[in-house]
């Protein structure tokens, strides 16, 4: 019992990750159906500059994070206006190899950045573990799933209750009859690509604490937190956040009771097992024609 | 209406023209393996022979049936590991161990291939790639049979009688041969019965049916057949460098292979060779940048794709007959 | 009017549809449909909008499967078979908005309609054996026999997406012939020709009836129907509201009420 919620704990912390690099692959997909495979790099420069701003340079963690975030937009930013928007084919295959390609690149830059060295830093309260019927929960648990819970929330309440979230999701609808009632939707394009990524900067920033950061931690957490978003239904906030947990939660299990081979395996399985079920995800987004 | 002129020469069989290109590749491939004698030269050029018959054989999968595939380095790479295992752990001949290699290859995209190729577009892209990193995830926790992260390791190289393959020379011939040979195999496929039906599919799965074929099967097939080809790539490949490990076989070297075929432009058989041998010459140039060498080359494949995305050989024709009707105007 | 006398003394119908029924949802789109098309017949297939012509056609293409009732072709009942498996029965179809495979050339297309009659595959391409060559070399002689039926042989190597669209709508009928069907299903043929293109089409339909091929012919353009139908079978709201000749269809109540309202 002890075990089985030592892993849950873990699998939540995880699952949290990937549901906020998951929400951040939907938000793009969704106006654009792009799958931004550098996605996982910009989590890596996220945690690398969190790592450079907070832990080298000693700013204060609130200004570091908002640093962050502004950082990892603007990157992501420059990487629509000129990687994506300048394409002439806007095939799927060759955006796929144009993310891809943009992903060697700022794996590129990162290790001309900050070298081939891993980097750690503390934890952001050094508070004691808190004991829940004999399973520890950190206090950096706490911390990932809270913020990136309110990030979630903040999210729906833009795309739900703004009128520039409507605008997007009314571009994401019908890309024409959006511009014809004065929408701009070539903003709305690079507002989704600056909210995606900035989410992805968020999942670097908190994972940044619990792991080993260093150029390329992003491929893997990248591939992984498509997979959830896949399990959860693509374009899907809240199935984005379902597909996360899952993963997260699946995840710890296997590699509690099977094996640690198992961990990067699992992701991998449920997205073959979901696509063969349930094409649309677990939470199916109402028109999945469209996909 | 537009008027459309008329052409003469109808039933004109291409295969002729066909032939004169293959004497001319085999003469081409002899006078390069007898001047280069480099062994550096010629292992690039033995590599681009390699990677040419990957990219041809997703070519007929990709460029040809439409279908898109992220996964396919782990055909590559259960190629190169059946070969591996059989002929160390086992002792079996190589040339025993090919064809051993090529059957379990057909055996798993048989497999694979009957849930998968049920999906389109997009998400069979997606589930290519899952199967890719599910394989690729045995290749590095199957220590036992596999050697893991760290490889296999002491791979023999090939002999055939009195032929020893040790040479690179030798190896070069090899594998040209072998492309030569897969070249003509899909250039038959492409113009047959088969190879309409493939291409139909591609441009109208729904017209395709309505005019009788069985899309799904052939898909199937033409997976199948895919697998096979990028297996006998791995096979010469892990006679050539007698070590591989999961690395090699990895989610980016699926996308490589996707590159070389987009790059050198879908559905066109003397492409792929020109998008393997970019993308094998690359990382060559590119190590004079040492540490910039990934930033270099995620540029140039972005730009590429951004510049010419119906890929250099299309690209490249368009510019010209563009820049021909700007001097005729 | 006196040959159509002679063919309905056929005994068994080429395809029968027995009680169709047919609904999405909630949405009755066919209700207890029955009629006969009997060999060598144009049957034209009309009615309002919303009559549930189409889904009739698509019923019979293997689009759908019917609900209720069924559908026999050739004395075999097709309910069960996929789109695929009827062009080996012996029916072909026509798209409305014209599906051409357009990356390839004009004679390439009527050659992938003759894939049910031709059987190399891939053993047999890779190996390009002297049979399979000369059945390659024959499929291409019957292809540009089709192309010169339809008149389009001189265009045989041109891309088929250059062509226009009236010249692109025979390439789909040659295609369509190619694989030899018994049953032709033709959904709206003269949509978007112009006055002649229909005439020329009308004149190719009946040259395609002298080569035995029967066909059922959704369409819009009246004049067309009424002239070169032998049988004309008006839907309306699911149900059927009359069966008969252009003649009869023309002159009953009904179908005028139908038509322009009361």
């Amino acid at each position: 019992m002890q075990e089985i919620l030592q892993y849950i704990f873990s699998g939540i912390t995880n699952g949290a990750i990937y549901a906020i690099i998951a929400v951040g692959f939907s938000l793009l997909y969704n106006s654009t159906e792009i799958i931004n495979f550098a996605h996982g790099e910009f989590v890596m420069i996220g945690a690398l500059s969190l790592v450079t701003l907070w832990g080298s340079f000693h700013l204060p963690l609130p200004l570091a994070f908002v640093l962050t975030i502004v950082v990892v937009s603007g990157t992501g930013l420059l990487f629509e206006r000129f990687a994506i928007r300048t394409v002439k084919k806007p095939d799927h295959i060759v955006l796929v190899i144009i993310t891809v390609g943009a992903s060697i690149f700022l794996r590129g830059i990162a290790m001309l950045i900050w070298g081939k060295d891993a980097y750690s830093i503390p934890p952001f309260s050094s508070n004691p573990p808190i004991d829940i019927a004999g399973a520890r929960l950190l206090i950096q648990s706490i911390w990932i799933i809270v913020i990136s819970l309110l990030s979630v929330v903040a999210l729906y309440f833009f795309y739900n209750k703004t009128l520039t979230g409507k605008a997007i999701r009314a571009c994401a609808i019908n890309k024409k009859a959006a511009w014809l009632t004065g929408i701009p939707s070539g903003k709305m394009v690079m507002l989704s690509f600056v909210l995606s990524i900035g989410m992805g900067a968020v999942a670097g920033l908190i994972i940044a604490p619990i792991t080993m950061c260093s150029y390329d931690m992003g491929t893997m957490l990248g591939l992984k937190g498509f997979c959830a978003a896949m399990l959860g239904g693509l374009g899907s906030l809240w199935g984005a956040l379902i597909g996360g947990f899952i993963l997260g939660i699946l995840e710890a299990m296997g590699v509690g009771f099977v094996s640690s081979s198992l961990k990067d395996a699992i992701a991998f399985v449920l997205l073959l097992l979901i696509l063969f079920i349930r094409p649309g995800g677990i939470i199916q987004s109402k028109d999945v024609q469209r996909f | 209406m537009k008027p459309i002129k008329p052409i003469k020469k109808t039933v004109a069989g291409r295969f002729p023209r066909d032939k004169i290109y293959y004497i001319f590749f085999s003469l081409a491939v002899i006078l390069t393996g007898l001047f280069v004698s480099n062994s550096y030269y010629l292992q690039v050029l033995t590599f681009i022979g390699i990677n040419s018959i990957l990219a041809l054989s997703l070519n007929m999968l990709m460029g040809y049936a439409g279908q898109v595939s992220l996964g396919h380095a782990a055909f590559y790479g259960i190629g190169a590991y059946t070969t591996a295992i059989l002929t160390v752990h086992y002792n079996l001949s190589p040339w025993l161990a090919l064809p051993c290699a090529i059957f379990i290859a057909i055996f798993v995209a048989f497999l694979v291939g009957i849930p998968t190729l049920k999906l389109t577009g997009f998400y069979l892209g997606m589930g290519t790639l899952g199967f890719g990193m599910i394989v690729n995830i045995i290749f590095r926790e199957w220590t036992d049979l596999t050697g893991g992260a760290s490889g296999f390791v002491g791979i023999p190289s090939l002999e055939l009688g009195p032929v020893s393959f040790y040479s690179m020379r030798n190896y070069f011939y090899l594998v040209w041969a072998a492309l030569l040979l897969s070249i003509i195999v899909c250039k038959r496929l492409v113009n047959s019965r088969i190879g309409r039906a493939l291409r139909s599919i591609h441009d109208s799965a729904h017209a395709a049916e309505a005019v009788g074929i069985n899309t799904r099967n052939l898909k199937i097939q033409v997976f199948v057949l895919s697998a096979a080809f990028a297996a006998l790539a791995g096979f010469l490949y892990a006679h050539l460098v007698s070590f591989i490990s999961p690395g090699s076989f990895d989610f980016m070297m699926s996308v490589r292979i996707v590159t070389m075929v987009v790059i050198g432009g879908m559905a066109s058989i003397w492409g792929s060779l020109l998008g393997a041998s970019l993308l094998t010459l690359l990382p060559e140039w590119l190590h004079a940048f040492s540490d910039f060498e990934m930033v270099v080359y995620g540029l140039i494949l972005m730009l590429i794709m951004i510049v010419l995305p119906q890929g250099l050989t299309k690209g490249l024709i368009d510019i010209y007959e563009r820049s021909k009707k700007k001097d005729n105007s | 009017m006196n040959v159509q006398r002679k063919k309905t003394t056929a005994k068994f119908p080429l395809l029968k549809i027995e009680s169709v029924y047919k609904a999405f949802g909630g949405v009755q789109a066919l209700l207890d449909v029955s009629f006969d098309v009997e060999k060598g017949f144009i049957v034209g297939l009309i009615g309002p909008n919303g009559a549930g012509k189409t889904t009739l056609f698509n019923l019979i293409a293997g689009v759908y499967s019917p609900g209720r009732g069924r559908i026999i072709f050739d004395r075999a009942d097709i309910n069960k078979k996929k789109i695929y498996e009827l062009v080996t029965c012996g029916i072909s179809r026509t798209f409305q908005n014209v599906e051409l495979f357009e990356s390839m050339t004009v004679i390439e297309n009527v050659m992938v309609g003759q894939h049910v009659i031709t059987k190399c595959g891939f053993l047999g391409a890779i190996s390009s054996l002297p049979w399979i060559l000369k059945e390659e070399r024959k499929a291409k002689e019957e292809a540009m026999e089709l192309l010169a039926f339809v008149g389009l042989d001189k265009y045989a190597d041109k891309k088929s997406s250059d062509l226009p669209f009236g010249w692109q709508r025979l390439l789909e009928i040659a295609r369509a012939l190619a694989s030899k069907p018994k049953l032709l299903l033709l959904d709206e043929p003269a949509a978007g020709l112009n006055a002649v293109e229909t005439r020329q089409l009308g004149e190719l339909l009946k040259k395609i009836l002298n080569r035995g091929v029967t066909m059922i012919l959704v369409e819009h353009d009246m004049s067309l129907t009424m002239e070169i139908s032998d049988k004309i079978v008006v839907l309306d709201q699911g149900e059927i509201l009359a069966v008969g000749t252009p003649r009869e269809i023309q002159s009953n109540e009904a179908v005028m009420t139908a038509y322009l309202g009361k």
